[in-house]
């Protein structure tokens, strides 16, 4: 469905000189540095994969979704995606493809959202028992009933972002990209989200390209992971064997009651954790579920410190991707 | 063709719905028709011509390019704003020619105008200040057609204005310069026959009395009927123009296109 080969950006950016006699300058003669936000990116992803895009901020991750949208050009390398190539057929691309931005509304700002919806019908020539038919399929699963009669600017958060998962899935797109489709969202909104998705993918086959920050999206949607760092490919291969390496572990983070006057760990958990002090009053320990367990960490801490507060935290993304950088995927 | 159509009556749609700012316009144009009204006759008031025109022709000339001055103005700024916000990104992921589907929005905003500004400005100019009616039906019919063509050349030169926001990103100067160029040089303002010979070779040249002086001076009579088929051919070679020169920087601009934020 997706074939990307060798696929590098660069962006020209221009140098700006400070102060007012920079920005004089600036006037006359600019220099460019170039930045290479995708560099030599290769994978392909079958129909009806859902597959999760992931990195760091600034990894790639827009900038590689946007060539595979045909929105921009590679600087070099080759995208197809459903046998076309993106940039060069922009809008058979767009025909074939639905998205969600997390940041922006690509419903219409103000005007009802059945009006969005049925405007949308026009643009992408949907045949009108089509069009019937996935609203009303939509509705059950997103509850959109309530919201038709209500311009985007009017709906909150979530209400909007149900809107926006119901158009990109409208036309029966062939690929979807999903750009942190839950961000911001409370937990029950953000399950409706996942399991409509999920619906979609089995039920037509959809490929979903799903870049988040949430390590839940990605366990409860995805099968498998491309992960990028500083524009290169780090990672491709299925979610199970990350979750093996990851899944287990847990960090802790306690908030002493008291300055802690020696930052060693205490002897019984010494070989299992890795702590991390932040001043003296608070610390982070990090461990593998497997070889030692939270209540024992807790116990040990609590017999040699005075611990005011704590707090259990999953691995974040950007965790994993730092520890697959720096140690790689053994 | 059908999605266009949609999407320009969307636009009639949204226009309608904000009431408040439908009637502030008409009452903002209604206020400004008074007051050039007012100008004019006291710049009559020791004089019966300027440049071959008496006071109720300039008046006439005055009314209706005032009309079709709202019209010069269109969707550049819409286009320049997304692109520097990036939303044009999601733009360019749809099915559709985007500077079709803006030109359509384009007409949508300018047939809410005619209704919003126009009806009223029109009105008020026959009724109390005295107005003339075209030079003659013939005149009326091809003021018309001309005044299409002007309303769409505005249309194309705005766009060029928006589309360079992905070189300069911010347009604001540029689009003051339109403004400035624009209200001299279209013959919005004054009829670009008072101008001093040498500024009047320039504007010849130049695209912007094709916007609203050519038509308006069809209307009125300026420009005898007989003479009428070579200023139309004028503004339509204009037009094409101007068109393919959109098309031009445009497909320059997707090509090295950048786009903004996340």
């Amino acid at each position: 469905m997706i074939r990307v080969e060798h696929l590098s950006k660069e962006y020209k950016i221009a140098r700006r000189k400070p102060g007012l006699r920079g920005a004089a300058q600036n006037l006359f003669h600019r220099t460019y540095d170039t930045k290479a936000a995708v560099s030599d990116v290769s994978f392909s992803i079958d129909q009806g994969e859902m597959v999760g895009y992931i990195g760091a901020n600034g990894a790639g991750k827009s900038t590689t979704i946007k060539m595979l949208c045909g929105i921009l050009t590679p600087t070099a390398g080759e995208v197809k995606v459903a046998g076309i190539v993106p940039y060069k057929q922009r809008q058979r691309n767009a025909r074939n493809i639905g998205a969600v931005f997390g940041q922006r509304t690509q419903l219409f700002w103000d005007i009802p959202a059945r009006e969005s919806f049925n405007l949308l019908k026009h643009i992408y020539q949907i045949p009108q028992h089509r069009f019937a038919e996935n609203l009303r399929t939509f509705s059950d699963v997103l509850e959109l009933e309530p919201l038709f009669g209500r311009p985007v600017r009017q709906m909150s958060l979530g209400e909007k972002m149900r809107c926006e998962l119901a158009a990109a899935f409208l036309q029966d797109p062939l690929v979807v990209y999903l750009d942190e489709p839950t961000i911001g969202l409370d937990v029950s909104v953000k399950a409706r989200i996942r399991q409509f998705i999920r619906e979609m993918n089995r039920n037509r086959k959809t490929t979903v390209i799903l870049t988040t920050h949430d390590m839940q999206d990605i366990e409860e949607i995805c099968s498998r992971l491309i992960m990028i760092d500083a524009g290169r490919l780090l990672y491709d291969g299925d979610l199970r064997s990350v979750r093996q390496r990851f899944g287990n572990r847990r960090t802790i983070h306690f908030d002493l009651a008291t300055p802690a006057t020696d930052t060693g760990m205490p002897a019984q958990l010494a070989p299992w954790v890795f702590a991390e002090w932040e001043g003296r009053e608070r610390v982070h320990i990090q461990f593998d579920a497997r070889q030692t367990s939270a209540s024992d960490v807790i116990a040990a801490m609590l017999q040699s410190y005075a611990v005011r507060d704590l707090t259990i935290t999953d691995p974040s993304i950007e965790s994993i991707v730092k520890d697959i950088y720096e140690r790689g995927l053994s | 063709m059908r999605k266009y159509i949609e999407i320009f009556k969307s636009q009639l749609q949204l226009d309608a719905a904000y009431n408040g700012w439908f009637w502030a316009n008409a009452v903002a144009s209604v206020i400004g028709l008074l007051i050039a009204f007012s100008f004019w006759h006291a710049v009559y008031r020791n004089t019966t011509q300027i440049a071959n025109m008496n006071l109720p022709k300039m008046i006439s000339y005055v009314v209706i390019a005032m009309l079709l001055g709202n019209y010069v103005s269109g969707v550049g700024n819409r286009l320049s704003e997304s692109i520097r916000s990036g939303e044009v990104a999601i733009e360019l992921m749809k099915p559709y020619d985007l500077l079709l589907k803006l030109i359509w929005i384009d007409l949508g905003s300018k047939v809410s105008a005619s209704v919003r500004d126009s009806l009223p400005l029109l009105v008020i100019g026959y009724a109390f200040l005295g107005v003339q009616a075209p030079v003659s039906l013939a005149g009326g019919a091809l003021f018309a057609v001309s005044a299409m063509l002007g309303v769409l050349i505005g249309t194309q030169f705005d766009l060029i204005i928006g589309v360079l926001a992905f070189w300069t990103v911010n347009v604001w100067g540029l689009r003051v310069l339109r403004r400035g160029i624009l209200s001299i040089f279209s013959g919005a303002l004054i009829p670009v026959t008072l101008f001093p010979a040498w500024l009047l070779h320039i504007s010849e040249v130049l695209p912007f009395q094709s916007m609203v002086y050519t038509p308006v001076a069809i209307y009125t009579g300026a420009i005898p009927l007989q003479a009428v088929g070579m200023t139309l051919l004028i503004q339509a070679v204009w037009l094409i123009g101007l068109y393919v020169l959109v098309r031009l920087i445009w497909s320059v601009a997707l090509r090295k296109v950048v786009i903004f934020g996340g």
